[in-house]
């Protein structure tokens, strides 16, 4: 990654992933560029994020990392397209999150791989929990390949925190809220933005 | 003086099934128990009654501990009163460490009883040496917890655990179960160094060797749910050679 032109957006991300419901954006990504996009959606709003990508020169990188947390009858809804247009290209999406109280969550993620962007590198991961039986997450991760020289995956999964390691854990004395404390975190870790541990970790304790 | 524990007419049931029909046995400070018996037996859902663990009722019957009423406390009270289950199967916890879970248990246990939280400095010194005393590697504890072990070293992190939360009564659940002779021993002495007057153990085997390392006081035989022999450690060498049909 340390080769390309870097678009840091970081600076002009987060005052809008806080102040607004929805928020949407296109990014052309030329040439050797790396563009790194981070999403964070906390307890206490509900949130449209739509984001479409394209990586329209030879070797141009975007990666995303999104973590949400919502509880009551928040929304939060991600629409995210990545589009591979020219050869060489890398991209990378993790969103992981979880979802109390009733909240309702969406992800819709699609990858196109155009006829020309031959050896593409495309990876998506969406991984939900689900804490209440009221909490409703759909996830509809999408794959469109025209290229046939290309690396592509994506895993999609909606669960539980695990009662066997829950009660491991219980059973040597870490009580109940400290262990899904633990779980969350464990599964959140991927995505968790350096600096904001502690922020992320309250935020966990809330739900 | 209490026993420590004393199990009545305890029945179970998992599901629409009974599984224990009516378990009697009574420990005593400083004693170790074995409990024997074939596959499917209750063995196991004996260790899971008496650390509480979900999705087993308890239909009739009672569990006093210290003189309480275990059934009426949540798995992680009775881990702060001294029980500790070693599990037949150890969970993989990924994303947690050794060191974050211990700490987290260690701590809570120690709030429990008013005591403040142990300071890093020493609360990482304490668990190198409960390391060392079951020859886990110090880099062990940076690891996930159960995550790409070993069976043996699975056990032996068990043991581990036992040693570092320091329990009045001990169930170790089939801990024999795929050792190797140098791992059965290694775990054998873990225990036995944590033998002492105050404290008890439950050893659930169907298998006699991690008895000879670690010699039981009284032996039980479990089967179909019930308790139907109690005897000293002659009767290790009866099942060994005559296998549990004649009980």
């Amino acid at each position: 990654m340390g080769h390309g032109k870097y678009i840091d957006p970081f600076c002009h991300s987060d005052p809008f992933c806080h102040s607004e419901r929805s928020e949407e954006s296109l990014y052309r990504v030329q040439a050797g560029e790396v563009l790194n996009l981070q999403f964070v959606v906390l307890p206490g709003e509900s949130r449209d994020i739509d984001v479409s990508i394209d990586l329209i020169g030879p070797g141009a990188q975007a990666h995303i990392k999104a973590l949400y947390l919502c509880k009551a009858d928040e929304k939060v809804n991600f629409r995210i397209l990545m589009h591979h247009r020219a050869p060489g290209c890398h991209s990378t999406q993790i969103i992981n999150g979880i979802a109390g109280g009733s909240a309702q969550v969406t992800f819709h993620g699609t990858i196109v791989v155009a006829p020309d962007a031959q050896q593409t590198e495309a990876y998506q991961e969406n991984h939900n929990i689900v804490l209440t039986e009221d909490a409703k997450v759909q996830t509809k991760p999408q794959l469109e390949i025209y290229a046939d020289d290309v690396k592509c995956s994506h895993g999609a999964t909606v669960g539980q925190l695990n009662e066997d390691e829950l009660f491991y854990m219980r059973s040597r004395g870490v009580p109940e809220a400290e262990a899904r404390t633990l779980q969350m975190l464990s599964f959140l870790s991927p995505v968790i933005p350096e600096g904001r541990e502690n922020e992320i970790e309250k935020a966990v304790r809330s739900l | 003086m209490h026993k420590l524990l004393e199990i009545h007419n305890l029945h179970a049931t998992v599901g629409d099934k009974e599984i224990l029909k009516g378990i009697d046995l009574t420990i005593g400070p400083g004693e170790v128990h074995a409990v024997m018996g074939p596959n499917g037996a209750g063995k196991s859902t004996l260790s899971a009654v008496l650390t509480g663990r979900p999705g087993y009722e308890i239909t009739e019957g009672s569990i006093l501990y210290k003189g309480e009423d275990l059934l009426a406390k949540s798995p992680e009270e009775r881990a702060w009163a001294g029980l500790f289950l070693s599990f037949q199967y150890p969970i993989e916890i990924p994303g947690v460490t050794i060191t974050a879970f211990m700490k987290a248990a260690v701590n809570a246990k120690r709030k429990a009883h008013g005591l403040p939280e142990l300071k890093t400095g020493d609360f990482l010194k304490l668990m190198k040496e409960k390391m060392a005393m079951v020859q886990m590697k110090p880099e062990f504890a940076k690891r996930e917890v159960n995550v790409g072990f070993s069976g043996g070293e699975k056990k032996r992190n068990e043991i581990f655990q036992m040693a570092l939360l320091d329990p009045t009564l001990s169930i170790l659940d089939e801990t024999d179960s795929g050792l190797d002779v140098d791992a059965l021993k290694i775990v054998a002495d873990g225990v036995n160094a944590l033998r002492s007057p105050e404290k008890s153990a439950i050893i659930i085997t169907h298998y006699h060797k991690l008895l000879e390392y670690v010699q039981p006081d009284v032996v039980h035989v479990l089967k179909d749910g019930r308790i139907v022999k109690t005897g000293g450690r002659e009767l290790i060498d009866i099942i060994e050679t005559q296998g549990f049909d004649q009980f």
